[in-house]
């Protein structure tokens, strides 16, 4: 018995010391009343070699908006969750931020299970969200204007892809897909467009992601007799292909998205593996002045899509709730597509964006990762893609269109 | 898909490449069960802790292969031993199964200690990438047919151990009668201590050969860690000869897969390899006690 | 604030089902299932599916949740039953990762890791979204207060002292002229429908169900829970589902406030002590908060 009222009194301690931590984030609050926005990117599980870069991303946007005086002299501050690459605690994490930090808009999320699981409470509680999950159906949830996605809809990037491996001479490619809620639509859209172009998918398999061999699979490129294969799957897995790819001797053409194989591959893999690797990404435009600067922004670290995009998706709510006057949910949800299309005079970073728009001219953002320009679903489009080739350890662009 | 006689060979062969990476996680797995009667799941955390300190010592020291991996070994089997002794040991009382439920938070937490010290990016092992040997269409990979050739090694030395050695007699007489052994005069905590340690740095071993073949990040030693355990059982859970023709079993099983299922069942593959074994011979292909 | 505590409640009301089910299983009869999320996906899957692709109403759902759990869990129990206990912790572990990849790869059934959305909950659209997470707080805490009275009833009745001396000593009670392996897949069955049941109710609650959500990290909190309140005591589950969610949510706010760590460090340092507070409570606390009275030793 004696024990039991011990345990007992741990466990009150325990809870009152959980509801002081609560009181304690509420004060904190209420104190300085800066604008509060959300990150909600994956530091832990299958996304965990994203979502440190892309926390960096944003955290670095709302830095140089506070320089800049933040929002209307509001000062901004950036609240985060780890989502663990897992909807149960993607979703307790917004539950928290929504909830107790009071966030007006969410930013960053990864996986596509997390972005929609999410999805019904950023719109529950006027709350938009950014993201760059790729499964095509998050957009067709009844949103109302909530969900901004600057990752492109898959029929936009296999079909554009697809496309150009076809004008560059590709008429065999191998479909080499992690099962995604993106896989069979990809594949799809690919046979349709190879088909219609003279060639053909060679081959199509899905495999597990989170396995360490994939010798197997890669016999089944090699007999395809494949000029192309596609590799849509992610970092760990996609460095694991290349190099059995590599091993195999497999002297096709080697094209990947570029999240799949950023610029931190020449890391883990020798150049001899790397080399002649064709990677593509929605890209803004490469003449503008606006690209180098943003480069030069990153420093000596090299721009994955996915920090690019979250660079956006925070200078997007910055600029939409200065824009809007206010920096609540639903003014950010209705300017987002004031700042970022339209006549108005281009920008490419928060601390220009803030200036001009505190100056009252209109502003058109265009971002690390494209136009940002969104159709009345909240997928992006009309962006340009650009493609580029690993050469000696660095890539080098080859075009853009 | 199978057109001749060589996709079958090179299916087979692929598979014992994968099976001679899951061999020493699995043996070690088995080694600890043998003495302990537990299941030790933080093999999975001893195996990412092997591939992580195998790199610090070949990708920022510049080791050679051939000195790493004994580092490995070492590193992975101190903090084997270490959980044992902090964590495993004053559970054991309660039963193999709190010793077993302990062992899967001690997988979380070795993996959450590396995050921490080591962040979440891939790294690679600073050796180059050889080409296949091609052999009548059939390919073979020399760095995998070396790490396969450290696997055998290193098995090879634990099974003249246990063979020859008083040391590996005393093993056996624990894993046979703990309580004769305790009769004999051997002390069964000292062999519970040098089975966990051999156990835990063969599953670094096994880490670090998977490392070499892959990239490492925290999450190593959990992407193979089912695979390993579909070993031990179906191997025979406790026999370490079993746990390496285990290993060869699910591994030909797993690249089998693509062509019964689909390479996105290969995990399955491994689970049905599982059922199939309990069903008909519950103690595993080369367990003899059950 | 409100909405959040209110909707960690509901999750508390989830996390305690689950260790109620679990502690039929391990707790009683002493079997380990360290695939209950398996068993938790099966009821989310079946429920979700019956009622946005074929219509039921939701009470069906939730029922026939538990069903095709239960179901699962009698085939299983049958197969390894008979097996020891280190046996079962590898299946089990092995079933719910088959589980989660079937949901991934069997598109045409479950919408592969697309994840079935839109899925129907009780008056959701008709109220407003806090008063929806009070209806749902009221349902899933009664949902936990009947399956308490019940297994607590079982518990303390002629099966679950069997069950109990099982768990202590099996051949005990095979000589003892008990049919061991019936009582043991009845026990498994039992539980399983519980955490399908837990399964359909939280389908409901989150609208959206997808494979990611069925992650091997689950099983751990719910472990945690049952061994934090008590393995073997039914009130022991509902304190340790409340205490899991206490140090889910309370690290969020504690990691906030360390200073010079990185954003990942803090995220290891939280799944961290997640595993550390389970070994710990297992090795100076193994009874639990709240340990179990018929209990004769204190050995889960």
């Amino acid at each position: 018995m004696m024990q039991t009222t011990i345990g007992r009194r741990g466990a009150l301690l325990g809870a009152a010391a959980a509801v002081s931590t609560f009181a304690i984030g509420g004060r904190a609050f209420a104190q300085t009343a800066p604008v509060v926005f959300g990150a909600l990117p994956p530091l832990t599980g299958a996304g965990g070699p994203y979502g440190p870069a892309m926390l960096r991303a944003m955290q670095g946007v709302v830095e140089a908006a506070n320089s800049a005086g933040g929002i209307k002299g509001r000062q901004i501050r950036l609240a985060f969750e780890d989502d663990q690459t897992n909807p149960d605690a993607g979703v307790r994490g917004a539950r928290k931020l929504i909830d107790v930090d009071r966030v007006q808009a969410l930013m960053g999320t990864w996986a596509s299970s997390v972005t929609t699981a999410v999805a019904p409470l950023c719109w529950e509680n006027r709350v938009p969200l950014f993201t760059v999950s790729g499964a095509d159906s998050i957009t067709l949830l009844p949103h109302q204007g909530h969900i901004f996605r600057t990752q492109p809809n898959s029929r936009l990037q296999i079909e554009t892809a697809t496309k150009w491996l076809l004008g560059k001479g590709a008429r065999r490619v191998f479909h080499m897909a992690a099962q995604s809620p993106f896989a069979q639509s990809s594949q799809d859209v690919m046979t349709e467009v190879m088909r219609a172009g003279g060639g053909a998918v060679s081959g199509y398999v899905v495999y597990e992601r989170d396995k360490t061999a994939f010798r197997s699979e890669v016999d089944t490129i090699m007999r395809s007799r494949s000029d192309t294969v596609m590799l849509n799957g992610y970092l760990p897995d996609v460095t694991i292909l290349l190099r059995e790819l590599y091993r195999a001797g497999f002297d096709g053409r080697r094209f990947t998205f570029a999240y799949a194989a950023p610029a931190s591959v020449f890391g883990t893999l020798p150049n001899e593996v790397t080399n002649g690797l064709t990677t593509f990404q929605p890209s803004p435009d490469l003449n503008s002045p606006a690209f180098t600067r943003l480069k030069a922004a990153f420093g000596s670290t090299e721009v994955d899509p996915y920090s690019a995009q979250v660079h956006d998706h925070a200078t997007m709510a910055i600029l939409a709730a200065a824009q809007g006057g206010d920096a609540t949910g639903t003014v950010i949800r209705d300017n987002v597509r004031k700042i970022c299309q339209g006549d108005g005079e281009k920008v490419d970073n928060v601390t220009d964006g803030l200036r001009l728009i505190a100056a009252g001219r209109a502003v058109n953002f265009e971002g690390a990762s494209g136009p940002c320009e969104f159709d009345e679903r909240g997928d992006i489009r009309g962006t340009k893609f650009r493609y580029e080739v690993a050469e000696g350890g660095a890539y080098r662009v080859l075009e853009l269109v | 898909m199978i057109q001749d006689w060589r996709d079958l060979a090179q299916v087979l062969l692929n598979g014992v490449m994968a099976g001679s990476v899951l061999m020493l996680p699995a043996i070690g797995f088995n080694c600890i069960f043998a003495v302990l009667r537990y299941p030790n799941f933080a093999i999975a955390g001893f195996a990412t802790t092997g591939a992580f300190a195998g790199w610090v010592a070949n990708a920022v020291y510049g080791w050679p292969v051939g000195l790493a991996l004994p580092l490995a070994f070492l590193v992975a089997g101190l903090v084997a031993l270490l959980a044992e002794e902090a964590a495993f040991r004053p559970l054991r009382p309660a039963g193999p199964l709190t010793v077993a439920i302990a062992s899967v938070a001690m997988t979380l937490l070795i993996e959450n200690i590396l995050r921490f010290s080591f962040g979440n990016d891939l790294r690679g092992y600073d050796l180059p990438i050889l080409r296949d040997w091609r052999f009548d269409g059939i390919r073979i990979n020399p760095q995998q047919l070396q790490n396969t050739g450290y696997a055998i090694v290193a098995a090879g030395g634990l099974f003249l151990l246990l063979g020859f050695s008083r040391l590996g007699r005393a093993m056996r007489a624990v894993a046979d009668n703990p309580v004769l052994a305790d009769i004999k005069g051997v002390d069964p905590n000292r062999i519970a201590r040098v089975a966990v340690f051999i156990g835990g740095g063969l599953a670094g071993c096994g880490g670090m050969l998977v490392g070499i073949d892959t990239s490492i990040d925290p999450l190593t030693g959990f992407r193979v860690v089912l695979s390993v355990f579909a070993a031990a059982v179906v191997g025979g859970l406790g026999s370490i000869p079993g746990a390496a023709l285990g290993a060869m079993v699910v591994g030909v099983g797993e690249e089998m897969a693509g062509l019964v299922l689909s390479p996105a069942y290969r995990t399955v593959t491994a689970f049905l390899a599982i059922l199939l074994v309990l069903m008909f011979r519950p103690q595993g292909i080369l367990g003899g006690r059950n | 604030m409100d909405a959040y505590l209110i909707a960690m409640l509901v999750f508390a009301g989830f996390y305690a089902l689950m260790a109620l089910g679990l502690n039929v299983i391990w707790g009683l009869t002493g079997m380990v299932n360290l695939g209950l999320v398996g068993f938790f996906a099966l009821g989310a899957y079946a429920s979700a599916l019956l009622t946005t692709k074929l219509f039921w109403p939701m009470p069906l759902g939730w029922a026939a949740g538990a069903v095709v759990a239960a179901a699962a869990g009698a085939i299983m129990a049958l197969i390894v039953a008979r097996l020891r206990g280190d046996y079962l912790a590898i299946v089990t572990l092995g079933f719910a990762e088959v589980i989660r990849l079937t949901a991934s790869n069997e598109i045409w059934l479950t919408n592969g890791t697309d994840g079935i959305s839109g899925i129907p909950g009780p008056w959701r659209g008709d109220v407003s979204p806090p008063e929806f997470n009070l209806i749902y707080l009221g349902i899933v805490w009664t949902a936990v207060a009947v399956v308490f009275v019940l297994l607590a009833r079982l518990s303390h009745s002629p099966f679950g002292r069997v069950l109990r001396a099982i768990r202590e000593d099996e051949d005990v009670a095979a000589v003892a002229g008990k049919p061991v392996l019936w009582f043991k897949v009845r026990a498994f069955t039992i539980g399983a429908a519980v955490l399908g049941g837990a399964g359909a109710l939280y389908a409901h609650y989150n609208a959206y169900i997808a494979p990611d959500g069925f992650a091997p990290l689950l099983t751990i909190y719910i472990v945690l829970a049952l061994t934090a309140g008590g393995v073997g005591a039914m009130r022991g589950a509902i304190i340790g589902a409340l205490f899991v969610i206490a140090l889910l949510e309370s690290t969020r706010f504690l990691s906030a406030i360390i200073p010079g760590v990185s954003p990942v460090q803090k995220a290891a340092l939280r799944e961290g002590a997640i595993a550390l507070s389970l070994i710990l409570l297992l090795r100076f606390r193994p009874q639990g908060l709240i340990p179990e009275k018929t209990r004769t030793k204190a050995t889960p």
